[in-house]
């Protein structure tokens, strides 16, 4: 059974950045987000980041903890998982 | 903006020796106008002589808004009126009272500053633009962070930063790995954020407008900026008036609206944006040496 939170992050890259041509099920869980095949610029990657610093009430704060948090899902949702309160994360 | 960290720090792109302002200022105080002013000209020539590449671009583009050849007294204009545009800012920067004055038209400009709330500001490399953020903040108390490129001498820019630093504060787009994160801190603090719209460096996002007789890329960032930080943009530029003043234009506010889906807001700010560059355009048709484009022109879109 996929990773529930793994599975919301890629719906909400998908629906955040409107990529049109992916689906969540088509982004694999480790290969780079910024600068790898989904073909996203710093705008992008801003974008992204506002979403998840609402939608997980979260706080990103340098380009350094982007670059760290946005190198895979895996690393999102390890980020997330370290930092979000818990009743945020969908449950599996 | 693109990743910051593919840029060299400091690019060293204005002209001129690393003593350039302070000479200029020395003179500035020793010098009687009537022959500092000579001066200054005669010096335009020795830089226009010595400057082959940006000499070409101006030409290419007076060539396009006066549509006819421009003749080497012309291109001298073009580059005497950013001459004065730096002596002024000098000027300023070292406390020389200036004044900003809104246009008629306006209305729009009015209601941002009598609101507290915060705005992205869009302008061009446009006669007196780049006192307008300092008069925001020196005469109107206004938090502005100002996005520019840091050249090797940006002498005046920093001085007039140290000036009204109370109320500006700068974003060097090719310094340092945070920019964006240094952008949504200010916009978190209040700040209204002020851009340079008119050249493509350092824009992640581009679309193509009508301007001076094509269609050519320009800067799009600022409204995506606008829909990420749902805050509205508002274009502004700077033109002399009378002395110790600036003429402040400002087109309408464009907001993002929350009921219409993404596409349909860029659609509109599509709109917005074509409408700022065609009153650009109108300006520089009557007053062409205002815009201090000295690199290549915006390129044509491809067919």
């Amino acid at each position: 059974m996929p990773d529930p939170l793994l599975f919301k992050l890629k719906v909400l890259i998908v629906e955040t950045l409107r990529l049109e041509d992916v689906t969540p099920a088509e982004i694999p869980d480790d290969e780079p987000l910024i600068g790898g095949g989904l073909s996203l610029d710093s705008i992008d990657a801003l974008e992204l980041v506002v979403r998840l610093e609402k939608e997980f009430a979260i706080k990103i704060t340098s380009s350094e903890e982007s670059r760290t948090a946005l190198a895979s899902v895996n690393t999102l949702a390890a980020f997330i998982r370290e930092r979000a309160d818990p009743a945020r994360l969908p449950s599996a | 903006m693109t990743a910051p960290h593919r840029t060299p720090r400091a690019a060293p792109r204005n002209p001129g020796p690393s003593w350039g302002y302070r000479f200029m200022r020395l003179c500035d105080r020793v010098v009687p106008e009537p022959l500092f002013r000579p001066a200054r000209a005669l010096g335009t020539w020795i830089a226009l002589l010595n400057m082959p590449a940006q000499r070409r671009h101006s030409r290419d583009y007076l060539r396009l808004v006066l549509r006819r050849e421009p003749t080497r007294r012309e291109i001298f204009r073009h580059f005497f009126a950013f001459e004065e545009v730096l002596m002024l800012k000098l000027r300023v920067a070292h406390g020389r009272p200036h004044r900003g004055r809104l246009a008629d038209g306006s209305a729009d400009f009015h209601r941002f500053l009598a609101s507290e709330k915060p705005a992205l500001l869009g302008t061009f490399h446009l006669g007196h633009s780049d006192l307008v953020g300092f008069i925001l903040g020196g005469q109107e108390r206004r938090r502005v962070s100002m996005v520019r490129q840091r050249v090797g001498n940006s002498h005046d820019t920093e001085q007039l930063g140290r000036l009204f630093s109370n109320w500006i504060s700068f974003i060097w787009v090719n310094e340092g790995e945070n920019l964006l994160f240094t952008l949504k801190q200010a916009v978190a603090a209040g700040d209204s954020i002020a851009l340079k719209c008119d050249r493509l460096e350092f824009s992640a996002k581009t679309e193509t407008f009508h301007f001076l007789g094509a269609r050519r890329l320009f800067p799009f960032t600022i409204y995506h900026l606008a829909l990420i930080f749902e805050l509205p943009v508002l274009f502004t530029f700077g033109v002399p008036g009378g002395p110790g003043e600036s003429v402040v234009h400002a087109a309408p506010f464009w907001t993002p609206d929350a009921t219409l889906g993404r596409e349909q807001n860029l659609a509109l700010a599509r709109a917005h944006f074509q409408a700022f560059v065609t009153q650009v355009e109108v300006l520089l048709r009557a007053e062409p040496y205002w815009w201090f484009n000295f690199l290549p022109l915006n390129p044509e879109a491809a067919a």
